[in-house]
């Protein structure tokens, strides 16, 4: 099989979501005749129309609140938000209206809608396009969070987000867009989102909601999503070097969280790290640390480790590699999961 | 001493052309990396792009008034040595460490 892009996955979904419902819709600044700055999109108007792929104003909030509409008159549309850092003039949208407009109505409107965010860092960019913005995006009720980590991956996740009831925001991993890999045949690849939950690699779980077991190992659990599962792949092929064998699960969705999946890869490990390009202080990392905490408090070996950015903006590109995780930083905290010593 | 063309970078957001505004530079003159050098203009904004490295002018392949495709060549520079070159795309370099794991003594 021919080799893809993550960049060609997103935009073979979106074809095929376009193609299998005539209630989807994708709009979004440039999306439509330009393609989207990352060509996400591109062809796309030209093959389904400017009825179903159209370019908005650049208003975020009404990007968001027209989808909003969109799916109140049966429609599921996909929101594309240029850049993560712009996805904050939407967050009212986000937390007033799509968080709890199913609540609100007593379950008389569904919001079917994907929002699409261009994700994370590593690109050299400036002000504003950096953003990791999982927690806010996790922390709203009714809302559900997928990253994806290869192009297979892409390409399965977004057709389960863009088929899902709830409203999903999925993170693109923006330094990932050109990042290659074997292409998977047809049905394999729809199933893919579902299949290789950390709870048992080989079985489906009936929920969609696994995560998956990227590499296997027995000395510890290293846990991240989209553009970080790479840097624990790459800090686990290090550690092999120096004879410690690095699990890596990779979250996919970071809500719903697949908590068995990893309780069961951690109570093999009994350690763990989790690592993303976010702040440490109320990352991510912080819910995944106290779930592991609550149901593994007798089999922890160690605190869980947690590897992330400082307490700052993103910095310029010129300091961006200081900033994300490296294979030393996620090194070291393997380390110390080694050397902890109950008090 | 080596001498290398540098063609208009891919400037984001999915551009493929851009339009020689001015040159800052002429053929013969000295420049530091990171030297303001041309000044272009795309469908999007005008931009300045700096020098890549620290050189000498050698040649400018596009008029002023001209429209360049990404990936064309915009200039030469003569090169004192490898300087590093910035505002192109950084390709993914491969990982390096320092750290070294001590596992466990005990599994």
């Amino acid at each position: 099989m021919a080799e893809w892009t993550m960049q060609e996955a997103l935009n073979a979904a979106l074809a095929d979501c376009l193609a299998d419902d005539d209630r989807t819709l994708i709009l979004g600044e440039d999306v439509g005749r330009n393609g989207g700055v990352f060509r996400v999109t591109a062809g796309l108007q030209e093959r389904f129309g400017e009825q179903r792929v159209f370019d908005t104003p650049l208003a975020e909030a009404g990007i968001l609140g027209t989808a909003v509409g969109l799916c109140m008159h049966g429609f599921r549309p996909i929101a594309e938000m240029q850049f993560d850092g712009f996805t904050f003039p939407a967050f009212n949208q986000l937390a007033a209206h799509v968080s709890k407009l199913r609540t609100r109505s007593g379950g008389a409107l569904n919001l079917p809608l994907t929002l699409r965010v261009p994700s994370y860092g590593a690109i050299r960019s400036p002000e504003h396009h950096s953003e990791s913005i999982e927690t806010f995006c996790a922390h709203l009720p009714s809302i559900k969070v997928v990253s994806p980590s290869t192009p297979s991956e892409a390409y399965a996740l977004l057709r389960a987000a863009v088929a899902d009831p709830d409203p999903v925001v999925f993170l693109e991993p923006k330094s990932r867009y050109w990042s290659r890999e074997e292409r998977v045949a047809g049905d394999d690849l729809v199933g893919a989102g579902a299949r290789q939950s950390g709870a048992d690699a080989d079985a489906e779980r009936g929920d969609g909601y696994a995560s998956r077991i990227v590499r296997s190992g027995s000395d510890v659990t290293l846990i991240a999503w989209g553009a970080c599962v790479q840097r624990c792949v790459q800090a686990a092929a290090f550690a092999a070097e120096d004879g410690v064998e690095v699990e890596v699960l990779d979250l996919r969705w970071l809500k719903p969280l697949d908590v068995d999946g990893l309780v069961a890869s951690v109570a093999r490990t009994r350690r763990a790290v989790v690592v993303h390009e976010a702040p440490v202080t109320l990352g991510l990392g912080a819910e995944v640390a106290a779930l592991l905490g609550e149901r593994l408090f007798g089999t922890l070996a160690a605190p869980v480790g947690r590897v992330g950015a400082p307490d700052m903006p993103y910095p310029v590109a010129a300091l961006e590699d200081e900033y994300l995780p490296s294979p030393d930083r996620i090194l070291l905290a393997i380390q110390r999961t080694f050397d902890a010593v109950a008090a | 001493m080596a001498s290398h063309t540098f063609t208009l970078p891919d400037l984001g957001e999915g551009l493929v052309e851009a339009t020689v505004l001015e040159w800052l530079v002429a053929v013969g003159d000295g420049v530091e990396r990171n030297a303001p050098l041309v000044e272009v203009e795309t469908t999007k904004a005008s931009t300045e792009l700096p020098s890549p490295a620290g050189g000498t002018v050698l040649e400018l392949h596009a008029a002023e008034g001209e429209t360049v495709a990404v990936g064309a060549p915009l200039f030469t520079l003569e090169i004192a040595a490898e300087s590093g070159i910035v505002g192109t795309v950084p390709a993914e370099a491969p990982p390096t460490r320092r750290v070294r794991l001590r596992p466990p003594a005990a599994r």
